[in-house]
C-alpha cells in the first residue's frame, strides 16, 4: 500500500435506491473530468458526491505514484476532487430555465413571413417533436437544393458536458457531412490565443501552441524548480472545468517543499489569494512591457544562459537590438516599462535579478490577463524568449499549465499525444460515428469555413478572408495560408443561409457581443436552429429550438483520460433521471431530423447507443484493464499508473541536452526568437513582426491607457474565465451565486454579476460596495454589481466573461446580466491572428442611479417585466407564450 | 461511538466553497427527519464559508474560514430551549435539533453565540448543521462537507485521534462570551500582519537585507530582514500598537503608532532616504 494512512471509503448511497456515475467536468465531449457518484431516489437526484477511486477496487492495483522532495511526499488522492458546481449539478437539470418542449418563434413561418428582424425580440410557442423535426428536415432539404449544402453553418464546437456518444457539440455534422458537407464555424483558440498565434512561431506547433512535449513536468518542477512565476492564469479556477481541484493540492505541496510562487496578474486571483508568496500586480495586457524590461536587465547584466542562447536559439541579436533600443532608439528599461505596466522600476529589477538566480518555471492555467488581450501574440512569444534565455528544457525550467499536463502516465494512453488515445477508435467500424461530432472542436475540417471570430462579419459582408483557420491541431505553416469565405462556386461555395447551433453562447463568450446578436437578424439567414438544454444567450435568436437533455438524463460513457487528477479513469454513465420534459440528447435530435428525411441510417451507421458505449470502451482497449462485464457492474474503472512512468524525459529536456539531435519543430529546429518565415509571410505586419515587440496600438486595436479613447474610458477591463462557471456553463446554479464573488444583490432585487473595483477607483466615482454600476464604452453598456476591494489594482476593473446575457434594449447595446463581452473589442487578436481580444481593453464605470434605472424601465418596460427568479435568474417562461 | 470533533486547517482552505455547497446538496429538498428537515433553497448556510480580504494592494491575502454549528459541550441553545429533548447532544458530541420536537419558538436562534442556527419560516423550525448525523448513523465516517473538501482542510475526527491537533488549535469566539466549550477546532487562523517594501529612491532599487525591527507596546521586539524584493513581512502578530524601524547602511526610516487592532497594515513602497 502506497499510503499507510489509507482508509477505505465510508461514503455511500444513504437514502438512495440507485447510484450512477457521471463525469461532471465541463470541458467537453471527448475528454471527461471530475467523476462523481450520483445518488437517486424515486427518480429524483438526492446527492452528488466525489467518486472514491477505491470504492470498488483495491487501490494497490492502481500502482499509485509518489513524487518527493526534501523528504516530503506528494501522493495521489483516493477520490476525485470536483468543483463546487459539479457537486451542485442537479440544480442545472432542474433549472427553471430548461427548455421543456420543441419551440418555434411565434412570428417565424417557414411557408410565409420569416421576420428575421425580430430574432431575439419575439417569444416562442410550443410545437410537437414531429412538427419541429419535419420543419427542420424540410428546410435542410430546401437549402441543399436551393443553395447547396454549404449554405448551412454549423456552430458545433467548444466546451460542454463530458459525453462520448451523445456529444454535446457537432452531432449535426453526422447528417450534414453525408449530405455533401456544411460550413464549419472554426473554434479559434479561446483561452490561449497568444500561444497559438504567437508561441508557435518560436517553438513550433507545441501542444496547441503551448510548450511540448510536456511529459513529467509535474515531477520535474517538484524536484528541481526554486520558483514558479504564475503569469495570468488561475489554477484555482480554470482547472475546475477541466480537471477538478487536484492542482490545488499540488500548489500547497509546492509551498510545503519551499517552491516560491510569484503571481503576476492585475487581480489577486483565487490561486494568488491563498498560494502567493509574492503578488506583482500588472495592468491588464501590459505584460509585454514587463517582459521586455526583464530581458533588458538580463542582457545588460549578463545574467542569462549565454551558451544555451548560442546553441539553442536563433535571432537573439535582433531581439537584443530591439530590447537595448538599437533598433528603434528606445531601450526597454524598467523605467520605460514601469508607467506602461504599473509596476515600480525597483520591483521590475528585483524580479529580473531574483529570477536570474533561480531555477524558474512559468506557470499558467489558460485564461488570465496575459494571453487573451489585443496583440496577445506578443507577450506569449516574449515568454518563450524569457524561458529561452534561462535554458528552457533544463530541469525545472518549463512552461506549465499547472497539472493540466505532465502528470504520471497510465498504462493505456501512455505517451500518446493530445488526441492519440482516440486513434484506436478510428480503425473501428463505429469509429467515425463516435469521433466525427467531436472533431468540430479541435479540427478545421469543414469544406467551407468561417473562424468563430469572423462569423458576424462574414454574414454582414457576405465574405471574409483570414490567414490560418485557427483549428487547434493545425501546423504553424497553416497561419501563412490565406483562406476565403465563401470558397469558389465550382467547389460548392455559397453564402450561408442557415445557422445550426448547439453552442449558443457566442454572445457572452466571445468578443463583439451585440453585433453577434445583430448577425442573427440578417435577412440572408432564413432559419436559425438551436438545440440546447437551457433557454439562454444565442438560443433566444433561434427560430426553432430543440430541448436537449443534460448528462444526468442520458446513458453514455466518459473516458476521463486527461491528466490532471490523481488517476485517470473511465466512467460508465448510466442515466440518473428521466429526461426533463420532452428533452432528447443532442444526438437523438439529429436522429429525429434524419429520420424525417429518410436518412437515419446515414447518421447512426447502423449502431445502437448501447453498441457505441461498449464500442468506446473496447475500441480504446480499456477492457484490457477491467473486463466489460466487471466495468458494467462497477460503473467505472481506474487506469493503473504505468510502472515505468518516470521514464519519459521531462518537457524539453532532450532538446536542452542535445538540440542538434533533438530539434524542435521549427524551420531551424531551434527556438526562433526571430521567425524568418513569419516575417517573410507578412513583411509589412507591424502587429506581429518577426521578433515579438511591445505594440502600443495598431490598425486592429487601440486599447492602451495612452489612447485618446482613455480620456473617456480610462479603466482597463480585465476579464477572466469565471470562478463559478466554465465559460457560459453554470450561471443558473443558485448556490454558487450566494458566494461572495458569485453575484451581487442589487437594490432592485436583481442579482448582478460582480464588477471588481479597487477601493480608490470606487471612491473617486462615488461607488460603494453592492451598488449597481454600469461598465461602458462606445460599444455598449453592461450593468454589474460593485465588488469594492483590494483584490484588484487601481486603474483596472474585472468582470468574468460568460454571464447569461439579459438585454434591456432591442439593439443589444444595453445589457443587465453582466455579459461583459458586449463591450469588448470584436474581431481579431491582430490583423493576421484569429484569436479574440476579450481582456485588457478600455471602459469606464459609473454608479447607476435610481433615476437612470427608472428611465430604462419606462423606455424598455418589456425587459423589466420578464419573470425573474433571484436564485436561478432568468426563467424559461419569460420567453415562451403561455409559459409552461 | 467515540466523541467527534471538527478540525479545520484554515491554512489549507482554498476557498472553493465545496463544504457550503454540498451541505445544500445534502439538505435542500431532502428530508432527513428527525435529524433534519429540508433546508430552504437559498439563504441558509449550515456551513458558511467566511472570507476576509487582508491588507491593501499589493500586500493582500485572503483568509477563508468555514463557519458552522460549534456543537458546544455547554451549548447555549440547549440551555435556552424550553422543550425537553428538542435540542439534544448525541453520544458522539454532535448537537442536533429534533425536527419533531422543535416548536419554532426561536429561543435557540437568539441564544447561539455563533449565529449558526437559522429559522425556517415555512416549516416553523430552527435548523442548523447536524454534522450529517443521518449519514454517520448509516456508517459514514465523515459528513458531506469533509467528504467534498479537496484539500482535507475540513475533517470530522475522533477526539482521541485529534488530541495533538487540538493542542495546537484554537476555537473561535462568539458574539458574546458564552463559555460554551465549542467542539470545532481551527488551525492556522490568521492574526495580523505589518508589511511593506523598502527601496532606494535615487537608484530606484529595492533594499535587500535591511533590518526591520518591530516593537510592540509591551516592549516585545520582533526582527526580520527585507527579502529579494525589498519586502518585509511581520506575520502572525497580535492586535496592538507597534513602532517599526527599517535600517540599512546607516540610513533609517521609522514608523510609530501602527495599530493592527482593526486591520492588517501594508506600508506600501517606502523610500529609504
Amino acid at each position: 500500500m502506497a499510503d499507510e494512512t489509507y482508509k477505505p471509503p465510508t461514503a455511500k448511497a444513504t437514502g438512495a435506491d440507485k447510484t450512477v456515475h457521471k463525469a461532471l467536468g465541463l470541458s467537453g465531449g471527448i475528454f471527461g473530468a471530475s467523476p462523481c457518484a450520483v445518488d437517486v431516489k424515486d427518480g429524483k437526484i438526492i446527492r452528488i458526491r466525489p467518486l472514491h477511486w477505491d470504492s470498488a477496487y483495491d487501490p494497490k492495483t492502481f500502482n499509485p505514484w509518489t513524487i518527493e522532495r526534501n523528504g516530503k511526499q506528494l501522493k495521489p488522492y483516493f477520490k476525485s476532487v470536483p468543483a463546487p458546481w459539479s457537486l451542485a449539478y442537479k440544480k442545472r437539470a432542474y433549472s427553471p430555465n430548461r427548455v421543456n418542449y420543441p419551440l418555434k418563434r411565434v412570428d417565424w413561418d417557414p411557408k410565409g413571413e420569416r421576420n428575421p428582424q425580430n430574432r431575439g425580440k419575439s417569444q416562442f410557442e410550443r410545437i410537437s417533436w414531429d412538427e419541429a423535426a419535419q420543419i427542420v428536415a424540410d428546410e435542410v432539404q430546401r437549402l441543399c437544393d436551393t443553395y447547396g449544402p454549404l449554405s448551412i453553418l454549423v456552430q458545433g464546437d467548444g466546451h460542454g458536458e463530458c459525453k462520448m456518444v451523445h456529444a454535446p457539440h457537432g452531432c449535426s455534422t453526422l447528417l450534414l457531412d453525408k449530405l455533401g458537407g456544411f460550413t464549419q464555424q472554426i473554434r479559434n483558440p479561446d483561452s490561449w490565443e497568444g500561444w497559438y498565434w504567437g508561441s508557435k512561431h518560436v517553438w513550433g506547433k507545441g501542444y496547441i501552441g503551448m510548450m511540448a512535449p510536456n511529459d513529467n513536468i509535474v515531477k520535474d518542477i517538484c524536484e528541481n524548480s526554486d520558483m514558479v512565476v504564475m503569469w495570468g492564469g488561475d489554477p484555482e479556477t480554470t482547472t475546475w472545468g477541466f480537471r477538478g481541484q487536484f492542482a490545488s493540492r499540488l500548489l500547497y505541496f509546492w509551498t510545503e517543499i519551499g517552491i516560491k510562487q510569484v503571481y503576476i496578474n492585475p487581480d489577486l486571483n483565487y490561486a494568488a489569494a491563498v498560494h502567493a508568496d509574492k503578488w506583482i500586480p500588472v495592468l491588464p495586457n501590459t505584460d509585454a512591457a514587463l517582459q521586455l524590461a526583464i530581458m533588458y536587465m538580463w542582457m545588460t547584466e549578463g545574467t542569462y544562459d549565454k551558451e544555451y542562447v548560442e546553441t539553442h536559439t536563433v535571432g537573439f541579436d535582433k531581439m537584443k537590438a530591439y530590447v537595448l533600443g538599437e533598433e528603434d532608439g528606445t531601450p526597454k528599461t524598467p523605467a520605460w516599462a514601469s508607467p506602461k505596466c504599473g509596476i515600480p522600476t525597483w520591483t521590475i529589477k528585483a524580479l529580473a535579478r531574483d529570477w536570474a538566480k533561480k531555477v524558474v518555471t512559468i506557470g499558467h492555467y489558460f485564461g488570465g490577463g496575459m494571453a487573451r488581450g489585443p496583440y496577445s501574440t506578443e507577450p506569449a512569444r516574449l515568454e518563450c524568449v524569457l524561458l529561452g534565455m534561462q535554458g528552457l528544457g533544463k530541469p525545472g525550467v518549463h512552461q506549465a499549465q499547472v497539472a493540466y499536463t505532465g502528470m504520471p502516465k497510465n498504462i493505456i494512453t501512455g505517451g500518446a499525444d493530445h488526441m492519440g488515445p482516440f486513434a484506436n477508435l478510428n480503425s473501428k467500424p463505429y469509429g467515425e460515428r463516435l469521433l466525427k461530432p467531436h472533431r468540430g472542436t479541435p479540427t478545421a475540417w469543414g469544406k467551407q469555413m468561417i473562424p468563430k471570430v469572423l462569423v458576424e462579419e462574414a454574414i454582414r459582408d457576405g465574405k471574409c478572408e483570414f490567414w490560418g483557420t485557427g483549428g487547434h491541431e493545425e501546423p504553424t505553416s497553416d497561419q501563412y495560408r490565406r483562406y476565403e469565405y465563401p470558397i469558389a462556386k465550382e467547389k460548392g461555395g455559397t453564402e450561408i443561409h442557415r445557422m445550426w447551433t448547439d453552442t449558443p453562447c457566442r454572445v457572452t463568450c466571445w468578443g463583439g457581443g451585440g453585433e453577434v446578436m445583430e448577425a442573427f437578424r440578417n435577412p440572408k439567414i432564413e432559419i436559425v436552429v438551436a438545440q440546447h438544454p437551457w433557454l439562454e444567450n444565442d438560443t433566444l435568436c433561434a427560430d426553432i429550438i430543440f430541448p436537449v437533455t443534460t448528462t444526468l438524463e442520458c446513458d453514455d460513457i466518459s473516458p476521463c483520460i486527461r491528466e490532471g487528477d490523481s488517476f485517470q479513469s473511465v466512467v460508465l454513465m448510466n442515466r440518473a433521471i428521466d429526461p426533463v420534459g420532452e428533452a432528447r440528447t443532442d444526438y437523438h435530435v439529429v436522429c429525429a431530423i434524419a429520420e424525417k428525411m429518410g436518412k437515419l441510417e446515414l447518421v447512426t451507421d447502423g449502431f445502437t447507443d448501447e453498441e457505441l458505449v461498449r464500442g468506446t470502451y473496447e475500441g480504446m482497449k480499456f477492457d484490457t484493464v477491467t473486463p466489460w462485464e466487471e466495468f458494467v457492474e462497477k460503473q467505472y474503472t481506474v487506469l493503473p499508473v504505468a510502472p515505468d512512468w518516470e521514464k519519459w524525459p521531462a518537457g524539453l529536456y532532450e532538446f536542452w541536452k542535445d538540440p542538434v539531435n533533438n530539434p524542435i519543430p521549427t524551420p531551424t529546429g531551434k527556438l526562433e526568437f526571430w521567425s524568418e518565415s513569419l516575417e517573410k509571410a507578412f513583411p509589412t505586419d507591424e502587429e506581429r513582426p518577426g521578433i515579438p515587440k511591445w505594440i502600443e496600438k495598431g490598425i486592429t486595436h487601440d486599447e492602451r491607457i495612452s489612447s485618446y479613447r482613455a480620456r473617456k474610458y480610462p479603466l482597463l477591463v480585465m476579464s477572466n474565465h469565471g470562478r463559478w462557471r466554465t465559460h457560459a456553463q453554470g450561471d443558473d446554479i443558485p448556490w454558487t451565486k450566494e458566494t461572495v464573488t458569485g453575484k451581487i444583490k442589487g437594490w432592485d432585487g436583481y442579482w448582478y454579476e460582480p464588477c471588481w473595483i479597487n477601493t480608490n477607483d470606487a471612491k473617486a466615482r462615488g461607488i460603494k460596495q453592492g451598488d449597481i454600476v454600469k461598465v461602458f464604452n462606445e460599444r455598449g453598456t453592461v450593468l454589474c454589481g460593485a465588488l469594492v476591494w483590494e483584490r484588484i489594482i487601481p486603474g483596472c476593473i474585472s468582470v468574468d466573461h460568460g454571464a447569461r446575457a439579459d438585454f434591456i434594449d432591442d439593439d443589444f447595446t444595453l445589457e443587465r446580466g453582466g455579459a461583459i463581452n458586449v463591450v469588448s473589442p470584436k474581431g481579431l487578436t491582430s490583423k493576421h491572428a484569429g484569436g479574440q481580444a476579450t481582456s485588457g481593453y478600455l471602459a469606464e464605470v459609473a454608479k447607476v442611479s435610481m433615476a437612470e434605472m427608472e428611465e430604462w424601465r419606462e423606455k424598455y418596460p418589456k425587459a423589466f417585466e420578464r419573470p425573474y427568479d433571484p436564485a436561478s435568474g432568468l426563467r424559461y417562461d419569460s420567453w415562451v407564450k403561455e409559459g409552461r | 461511538m467515540g466523541k467527534k470533533v471538527f478540525v479545520i486547517d484554515t491554512a489549507r482552505c482554498n476557498g472553493c466553497y465545496n463544504c457550503q455547497i454540498v451541505c445544500k446538496d445534502e439538505h435542500v429538498g431532502n428530508d432527513w427527519s428527525p435529524i433534519a428537515k429540508p433546508q430552504p433553497e437559498i439563504g441558509q448556510f449550515w456551513v458558511h464559508l467566511q472570507e476576509k480580504v487582508r491588507g491593501t494592494v499589493p500586500k493582500v491575502k485572503v483568509a477563508y474560514r468555514p463557519h458552522l454549528c460549534q456543537h458546544c459541550d455547554d451549548a447555549p441553545c440547549m440551555d435556552a430551549c424550553k422543550v425537553e429533548g428538542a435540542v439534544y447532544k448525541r453520544e458522539d458530541g454532535l448537537v442536533v435539533i429534533d425536527t419533531d420536537k422543535c416548536t419554532g419558538c426561536r429561543l435557540c436562534v437568539a441564544a447561539c453565540p455563533y449565529d449558526a442556527i437559522f429559522f425556517n419560516e415555512d416549516l416553523n423550525l430552527a435548523q442548523k448543521c447536524t454534522g450529517c448525523a443521518h449519514l454517520l448513523d448509516d456508517g459514514w465516517g465523515e459528513p458531506r462537507c469533509a467528504d467534498a473538501c479537496p484539500t482535507e482542510a475540513l475533517k470530522l475526527m475522533d477526539e482521541d485521534e485529534a488530541k495533538e491537533l487540538i493542542a495546537k488549535a484554537e476555537t473561535v469566539k462568539g458574539t458574546y462570551d458564552s463559555g460554551a466549550k465549542p467542539r470545532v477546532y481551527y488551525l492556522g487562523l490568521p492574526k495580523k500582519f505589518i508589511a511593506g517594501t523598502l527601496y532606494e529612491p535615487v537608484e530606484e532599487e529595492v533594499v535587500i537585507g535591511a533590518k526591520a525591527t518591530l516593537k510592540a507596546a509591551d516592549g516585545k521586539v520582533l526582527t526580520t530582514e527585507t527579502d529579494a524584493y525589498g519586502d518585509f513581512w511581520f506575520e502572525g502578530i497580535d492586535d496592538g500598537v507597534y513602532s517599526l524601524e527599517l535600517a540599512s547602511a546607516g540610513k533609517k526610516v521609522a514608523f510609530a503608532d501602527l495599530d493592527t487592532t482593526e486591520a492588517d497594515i501594508n506600508l506600501g513602497d517606502i523610500p529609504l532616504a
